[in-house]
């Protein structure tokens, strides 16, 4: 008998079998579904006594992210805080649950007149979801990185500490800034359980235009002119057929966007239909969501060569000039290629690289985060303070840790 | 003289950075006693100017070796004792290092020293067309390594940030002497967000020795207004509605009567009427085809709020005119009294008007003077009480009155700081926004970079659990040295 069995009369009804849901090669056939923040903080106690070893589960929208586990006895499933807890239209902050759908929190605040600040660019997902992995897209150059949306939060730690951070407020600096260490942590540290977000005004206007059959280096140089336009809102450029697409919304004020928009036909792009605002992102991203899939970062003036290097490797490209990303995708058999060029390519950009997906047989011997040694070292002490036990997402974050 | 029990670590020191750069007669450490809250007062063993960060190592590791505590220090312009020599610590002075390593125009990034002055760093990037958004009040003075230390904000806060959202990489020298890259220049850091963790750490987690930041195209347009109110609560309802209309002004700042006669019996005078109630400046920028519709709808919620009359600034004169108000409200404060005791706290913006008029009631109550100046649009209050540090009973009211003002702060939904920190004046008062379960998190973050707590030992978290109500020199209002 496992561990996980061994603890079943412990955990109770919160545990859940099911049939083996594979995480990077790793089978996982049980869910531990809390009901509350005591009910998680007692959960996650009882299987560090054990040694067992637990991820943390929103919409599995992104469970592909990270190194392979070391061990996986259970998921710990958000599924009860999923509430919209308060949305105070006259501050501009809500606060929901980490189990919060992202559709159902858009479609909310949007009733109230904001917008939501996350770009799941079609992935859809949860609010912890969103959070714990941070993932970028396109609209992160209009709205910010996840870690600047989050105003505070509540998290259980991975040894059962219930804990808060921040608040509701949009300036503060009582104490350390936690959520900058959760957010993005893949539940290394602890489980976000609900957050504090600071909401987006709504656009008046909003335009979308395209240029296609660009030259890499024409479309670069295009983006990077078009992200720093004042009403950016999200600026790509992916791979077709004849070349490179360049697709740009603009947001913001009448007067601001009509400006922007004109210097970009200037350049001759020319307006697309409004549906794309919502579609491109998400399809592109669609599109991109091979076997094998890396972002790398890079300086603005050196998307350029980072680009080069990974063209090398004849992978498809979806670049995000505004944000300093360049994403590629290539089939399973090209791993070792493309981790190589993906490494040259963030030296070439003086950015750093993140395997975003990939088989488990291509993350063997790896670090998908291409951490710094330095800096796994830190993370290692981290973790250690944070989750002595090891129950979160065992080796699954950066450094392996 | 140096304490003897300090006198082989001062040697060290004078060694490593030369005598000239390690002070340790009483006489020369008298000045590094307190920072810009002299509420707050500890003596330092020695203070020591370093250069390089070879020398910082070189420090960290010769205290560690000595045993002593140290603490990092840029201009001494903090506001909450961030910067004291708790623990016979010494204090690294990182003014000399004040190097602007490097502009990067086309990619918006300055790498700098800490010791660089905030606004320093901005007129350098203005031939370019770039500047350094957070601008705290001190800026002609305060360096960038207290601005990490602090996440420090400003008037334009509201629609650029504070620190944190400039700084994309760090060095650190950790306690034991060792020094990290942190973060990427692109901003892009897979793995945790540990240049988020540093900035507003108070300097408690090791020593930066140099700052990556973006920086900001100088917007096309700036347009400024002043509106003139019967009282605060109608600008408070004025801010309230700006922010409900989905606009995004660069500042929001409101400046209240008393503040107001203050200035204009002063140096500072802009010209205000004195029988004002409060006057709300409002600083719109971005394209120039946008600020028109923007100034008119701003000018419209302001007079729907009441407004006695809003005047748009003409000229980059008027504008100036317009912030002298603001900004020369600390110095024309002076003239009140011989000490300004500047509190800061947040509320949500909605609860402006209600917390707004009973901290007049509680600086009533006290007999003291008390004003505001403050960061509407952020909920940022600054409350600020003018006395005399020589009389100890007024003293007492003083801490008397701050303290019930962060805890009216806290029930109305807010936080004991929104950019001063929270240093040795609050350390006692963060329990009333965090339970120790909180804390204890935030002790395992400092514990992973400094688990011996050398550096700058004594700040955010409580000496006193449980004992501030008994223990007047915890509270830290008798100027007993700590």
């Amino acid at each position: 008998m496992g561990e996980l069995e061994a603890l079943a009369p412990q955990l109770g009804d919160a545990l859940r079998f099911h049939d083996p849901v594979a995480v990077d090669g790793v089978p996982v056939n049980a869910t531990l579904v809390p009901r509350d923040a005591d009910d998680l903080s007692a959960l996650l106690v009882a299987l560090g006594e054990e040694r067992c070893a637990a991820i943390p589960l929103g919409a599995g929208t992104q469970l592909g992210l990270g190194n392979a586990p070391r061990r996986a006895d259970c998921f710990v499933s958000l599924e009860a805080f999923s509430a919209i807890d308060e949305l105070d239209a006259s501050e501009g902050v809500c606060h929901a649950g980490a189990g919060t759908p992202l559709a159902e929190l858009r479609a909310r605040v949007a009733e109230a007149g904001w917008e939501l600040p996350l770009d799941d660019a079609g992935r859809g997902g949860t609010l912890g979801g969103a959070l714990a992995t941070a993932a970028l897209a396109p609209r992160a150059l209009g709205f910010g990185r996840p870690r600047d949306v989050v105003l505070g939060c509540e998290v259980v730690l991975a040894d059962g500490l219930r804990t808060r951070c921040g608040g509701r407020v949009v300036k503060n600096v009582t104490g350390y800034d936690m959520a900058k260490l959760y957010v993005g942590s893949l539940g290394a540290l602890g489980v976000i359980t609900g957050a504090w977000l600071r909401l987006a005004p709504k656009s008046a206007a909003v335009r979308v235009l395209q240029g296609d059959e660009l030259s890499d280096a024409d479309a670069v140089e295009l983006g990077v002119f078009a992200a720093r336009l004042a009403t950016a809102h999200s600026c790509l450029l992916c791979d077709e057929t004849r070349g490179l697409r360049a697709t740009v919304e603009l947001a913001g004020d009448e007067a601001s966007v009509e400006q922007d928009a004109r210097q970009l036909e200037e350049r001759g792009l020319h307006g697309a239909n409004s549906a794309l605002r919502d579609a491109a992102a998400a399809r592109r991203f669609a599109a991109l969501r091979g076997a094998l899939r890396v972002v790398v970062s890079a300086l603005p003036m050196r998307i350029a060569p980072c680009v080069m290097e990974l063209r090398g490797q004849g992978v498809e490209l979806l670049v995000l000039p505004g944000l300093g990303l360049v994403c590629a995708r290539a089939s399973a058999e090209d791993a070792d290629a493309l981790f190589d060029a993906a490494a040259r390519a963030a030296r070439a950009g003086g950015g750093r690289m993140l395997c975003e997906r990939a088989p488990h047989e291509a993350k063997h011997g790896r670090d998908v985060f291409g951490a710094p040694p330095a800096e796994v070292a830190l993370s290692r002490a981290l973790k250690a303070r944070f989750d002595p036990n090891d129950v979160l997402n065992r080796g699954r974050f950066a450094g392996g840790v | 003289m140096a304490p003897p029990e300090h006198t082989a670590l001062i040697a060290a020191l004078a060694a490593i950075v030369g005598a000239e750069r390690c002070l340790a007669r009483r006489e020369e450490l008298f000045v590094y006693e307190c920072d810009g809250l002299t509420l707050h007062t500890a003596d330092p063993s020695a203070v020591v100017f370093p250069e390089t960060r070879a020398e910082v190592q070189a420090i960290v590791r010769a205290c560690r070796q000595h045993g002593v505590p140290f603490v990092p220090r840029g201009a001494g312009t903090g506001l909450s004792g961030g910067a004291l020599a708790n623990d016979g610590a010494v204090v690294i002075e990182c003014s000399r290092m004040n190097r602007i390593r490097a502009i990067d125009p086309p990619n918006r990034l300055a790498v700098v020293e800490p010791g660089v002055v905030n606004a320093d760093l901005s007129a350098a990037a203005r031939p370019h067309g770039l500047f350094y958004a957070p601008d705290p009040s001190s800026q002609l003075a305060c360096t960038l390594g207290g601005n990490v230390a602090e996440n420090s904000g400003g008037p334009h806060t509201l629609k650029y940030g504070t620190t944190t959202d400039h700084v994309v990489a760090l060095e650190l020298v950790l306690p034991d002497g060792s020094c990290f890259e942190l973060g990427s220049p692109t901003g892009f850091t897979p793995g945790f967000d540990f240049v988020g963790a540093v900035v507003g750490s108070e300097g408690t987690l090791g020593i930066v020795t140099a700052i990556v930041v973006r920086l900001e195209p100088i917007p096309e347009a700036v347009e400024t207004l002043l509106a003139i109110f019967p009282d605060v609560v109608s600008a408070c309802r004025a801010v309230g509605a700006v922010i409900e209309a989905a606009l995004v002004p660069a500042a929001l700042e409101i400046v209240d009567q008393r503040t107001i006669r203050a200035v204009e019996d002063s140096v500072y005078a802009a010209g205000l009427p004195r029988d004002a109630g409060a006057i709300l400046i409002v600083e719109l920028d971005g394209p120039a085809v946008a600020l028109p519709a923007q100034v008119e709808r701003v000018r419209e919620l302001c007079a729907g709020a009441g407004a006695d009359r809003v005047e748009i600034a003409r000229d980059e004169a008027e504008r100036q005119r317009f912030w002298r108000a603001r900004k020369g409200a600390f110095g024309a404060m002076g003239r009140l009294a011989p000490d300004l005791y500047v509190h800061d706290a947040v509320v949500p913006r909605r609860a402006l008007p209600e917390v707004l008029a009973k901290v007049c009631e509680i600086g009533d109550r006290h007999r003291l003077t008390l004003s505001n100046v403050f960061h509407a649009g952020d909920g940022n209050l600054h409350p600020n009480i003018s006395f005399d540090r020589r009389d100890p009973e007024m003293l007492a009211r003083v801490m008397a009155a701050g303290e019930e003002i962060l805890r009216l702060c806290v029930a109305a939904g807010g936080v004991i700081t929104g950019e001063h920190g929270v240093g040795t004046e609050k350390r006692e008062f963060i329990s009333l926004v965090f339970s120790d379960a909180d804390l204890e998190a935030m002790q395992r973050l400092r514990a992973t970079f400094d688990p011996d707590r050398s550096c700058n030992p004594g700040k955010i978290f409580p000496t006193t659990r449980f004992c501030a109500e008994s223990n007047p020199k915890a509270r830290g209002y008798d100027r007993v040295p700590l």
